[in-house]
Order: structure tokens, then sequence, then C-alpha cells
């Protein structure tokens, strides 16, 4: 009070325009006060408790605009599958279910896996790309450098676009780190050969790495390791499991029994299987591998 | 009385507050995109500058001007109507909850609303007196919804009209804008003649 006394001895011109805005202020502070209490809202405390059992990555894999969408449409018992969150896993889909009081989802764990094996020794260059370095740039331009139209182009839009650095880029041709992967599917909508499929995380899952819709022989003039559609695999399923999109073998993962009977016939090791690839799985040294030995023997 | 319908009508037509002055337009270019969030985007405009009228003529004329003050009336008035706002959006978020949430952006941003703030600031410079900037108010308010629904009527033609890709989006609403703006410029004149 002292002060103001001072100060209204001081300067009496700035001491009323000072006094006027600090009473009206707190004067219409009281006012914004009483009535957010008299128009008080009941929180909903689900909302904010199924907020905090969910990652928080929004990412958008389930659907929703985010994490909140999602938590908005659980908390008011709109949407009835907990399982939804492919970054939180089998865990946030539990707890989830267990604190709305629903049934535990069956969850599936999921990873996304690039649908070309065609590495810079099994495709060729069909010109040299100097454009932007960028997927979507070079897909522009006559469909990409590569021998391979509809194989991976290797410059990593989908690398780039991975919220968890789970893709990388290696001979050519994008890797996805089963690891780090949550099959959020970001990377499937980036990518514009459309090559990204979000299949079961499973050491023997058994997948057809490959996508080109080429008669065969024109496929092995441009990919070693692409399906020329042969249909070997086709007729030693028992299943029903594989189908032949024209030209092109593909598994049906709910189908699938991994009997591994369709690894064995293909010729072209189009087909890998526990999302390894050829070299993996039969513990033999890459082909990368090999130059380097090559190189440093000789 | 015919004082007061000529001060009404004329911020109606003749000194439109969105077409004519200009003030407003980003709720007028953001809300009109249907009729029932424009509605409510009106009513709302039209209860706070009412209010907002009720409450800063009294500050400005018995508390800033016998003191000198009128070089405050704008921090002031801001204040005001911030605060306003403010309950007024309380108040909407409890009682009307869907318009609320079709309001959605716009409802706070009438806190910077330079429709609202000049309405109560030209009531100043105008040295209307207080049912005069009451009813100026109100016309002010018509006049902004009237506004609105014409140009919720143009956008729900232009949004099924063929426009060229360039101009799709926001750059066409601006020019349908701006037709419908020059269109008040016919009621120059009018209401001094209609009352004459």
């Amino acid at each position: 009070m002292n002060m103001l006394y001072a100060l209204t001895a001081a300067a009496p011109s700035v001491a009323l325009p000072i006094i006027i805005i600090t009473v009206l202020s707190l004067a219409l502070g009281i006012a914004i006060v009483i009535i957010a209490k008299m128009f008080a809202l009941p929180v909903d405390q689900r909302f904010d408790d199924v907020r905090a059992i969910l990652p928080g990555a929004n990412c958008g894999a389930c659907g929703y605009s985010g994490c909140d969408g999602y938590a908005h449409a659980l908390a008011d018992n709109q949407e009835p599958n907990a399982g939804k969150c492919p970054v939180g896993g089998p865990d946030v889909a539990q707890d989830l279910a267990s604190y709305l009081g629903m049934e535990p989802p069956s969850f599936t764990i999921e990873v996304a896996q690039v649908m070309c094996q065609g590495t810079v020794e099994h495709t060729k260059k069909r010109f040299e790309y100097s454009g932007t370095l960028t997927c979507t740039a070079a897909h522009g331009l006559f469909s990409g450098p590569n021998s391979c139209t509809y194989g991976c182009i290797g410059f990593g839009d989908c690398a780039v676009a991975c919220p968890y650095g789970a893709i990388s880029v290696e001979n050519g041709i994008a890797y996805v780190d089963r690891d780090r992967c949550t099959a959020c599917g970001i990377c499937v909508k980036t990518c514009p050969k459309s090559l990204i499929y979000i299949i079961p995380k499973r050491l023997n899952t058994y997948a057809v790495k490959c996508r080109n819709k080429w008669p065969g022989a024109q496929t092995r003039k441009n990919c070693s390791i692409g399906c020329i559609g042969c249909k070997k695999c086709y007729n030693v399923c028992e299943f029903g499991a594989i189908t032949m999109d024209g030209p092109l073998a593909v598994i049906d993962q709910t189908k699938c029994t991994q009997c591994g009977k369709c690894l064995v016939v293909c010729p072209t090791h189009a087909i890998a299987k526990g999302l390894m690839s050829y070299e993996e799985i039969h513990g033999l040294p890459t082909k990368a591998q090999e130059q380097v030995q090559a190189k440093t023997a000789g | 009385m015919k004082e007061m319908l000529i001060i009404l009508f004329s911020a109606i037509l003749v000194d439109n507050f969105v077409l004519s002055k200009f003030l407003g337009i980003c709720p007028f270019l953001g809300v009109s995109t249907n009729l029932k969030s424009a509605m409510g985007m009106s009513l709302a405009v039209i209860s706070v500058i009412e209010i907002a009228t009720a409450l800063t003529w009294p500050i400005f004329y018995f508390l800033l001007e016998p003191n000198n003050l009128s070089y405050m009336q704008t921090v002031i008035f801001i204040l005001v109507i911030a605060a306003l706002v403010q309950i007024i959006e309380t108040i909407l978020k409890k009682s009307i909850p869907s318009l609320y949430r079709a309001l959605g952006v716009y409802l706070p941003l009438i806190t910077t609303n330079c429709a609202v703030l000049g309405v109560t600031v030209l009531n100043i410079t105008k040295s209307y007196n207080f049912l005069q900037s009451m009813v100026n108010s109100l016309g002010a308010g018509v006049g902004f919804m009237l506004a609105m629904f014409l140009f919720a009527g143009v956008r729900s033609k232009v949004d099924h009209a063929d426009v060229p890709k360039a101009l799709k989006g926001l750059p066409i609403t601006l020019i349908s804008a701006s037709l419908v703006s020059l269109s008040f410029f016919g009621f120059k004149g009018l209401i001094e003649k209609l009352f004459a």
C-alpha cells in the first residue's frame, strides 16, 4: 500500500490508469471464475485414464485422428475393440480391455514388410537418375530408374516417414527393422509403389516378396529374385492359401499354416520365410558380404 | 424514433460491418460453410456485441472520460470483450454443447474479432448516446448475420459449381465474397432517401 501511495504522490497520472485496469481485471476475473463454477462440466475421468494407457504416438494406425480420437471413442463406448493400437501391442490392448471392462481382444502382432528383394545385385539400372532423391519424384519419371518398375526404388521415402526409425535402405531397397516396427502403417501410405504390407509378425511367416505383374520371361530379364508366376507354390499349397494375381503369387496370411512347402519349390526364391531373406534362412553369406570377402582376399 | 431507425438500417445495410467496412472477415469466411453454424455464430456475435456495448459505453463515459483516460479505450475494451467471450464460451459449453462444438475455434476468435471491437469503438467516435449505441450495435450484429446468411447461400451454390482447379477452395470464396460485397454498394444513399 505504501508503494501505491508513493506512486500516487509521484505520478498521479500513471497511478489512476493502473488502478482502473487492476480493478477492472480483478472484477472480470472474479466474474469468469463464478460463471465457470456455476456452469462447471463434469470431467470425464475415463477419457483421461484411457488416454494415459495409450502410448501417445499419435500415428493414427487405429483409424482415428490420433490417440485422443481413439481414447474419446473408447471412453464414449463407441468403439468396442480395444485392440486397435498396434504401437501399444497386446499389453496396451489388455490394459484397455481390463480398464473398460471389455472382452480381452485377440491381438495379432504385426509388422510392416517391404515386398521386394530386388537389391542392386538382383536388378539393373535402366538409366542414371539425377533428379530429386525421393521415391515419389523418381516414380514420376518413367516409374523410376530400376529395371523392375514394380520394385523398391530405394530412396527411402518410407525411412523418412517412419516415426520410429525402423526403416533403413540397404543395397538399394528398404528394410524394416522387425524390433522397432510398430505396424502403424504410415510407410504403407508413403510408398509410391505400394510395396509395403502389414503382415503377422512370426518367425515363420511366409510371404511372396515380390509385387511385379509382368510375365515370367520379362521378370527374369529384369530381376533375378522376382516372382515369375510359375504356379509351383500355387499347386503345392494344400490349404488354398496361395492365389494367383495374374502372374504373381500372393499368400493369404489368414489361411497360411506355415507348412513351408512353397518355400522349397520356389525356383527364384521370391518367397521369403520368417521375414528373413533367402540367404539368412539358409545361413549363406549375402552377396554383399561375398563381395567384401572377395575384395579382401584379392 | 426515426433517428433510431436510420441508425439501425444504415448499420445493417449501408455500413454493413462485414461487406462495407470489411471487419470480422475471419468468421465470415470460416463459419459460413453451412447455415446452421452461420446462425449460431451470428447469434453469438450479436449477443457479444450487445453485452460488450452495454459494458464499454458506461466504462468509457463514467470511468475513462472524466479522468482524461480516453487513450486507454482500446486496452480496456479488449479486456472487457475477451472476458465476455470467455464467459459466453463457458455458458455455451454447458447449455448448448452442440452449438459449442459447431462453432469450434471461431468462438474464441470473437475475442479478437475486429467487428466486436470496431462497433464499440465506433459508438464512441460517433458520440452516440447509450440507446443509440445499443441500436447501432444491434444493427451491426444483424448486419453480420445478414452477411453470413447471404454468403452461406452463395457458398452452397459455389460448392456445386465447376470451378477452375487453380481457384478451388479459398480463392473462389474470396472472389464471391467480393462480389457479394459489391452488391452492398447499391445501398449507398438509400437510407437517407427512405426516411427523408
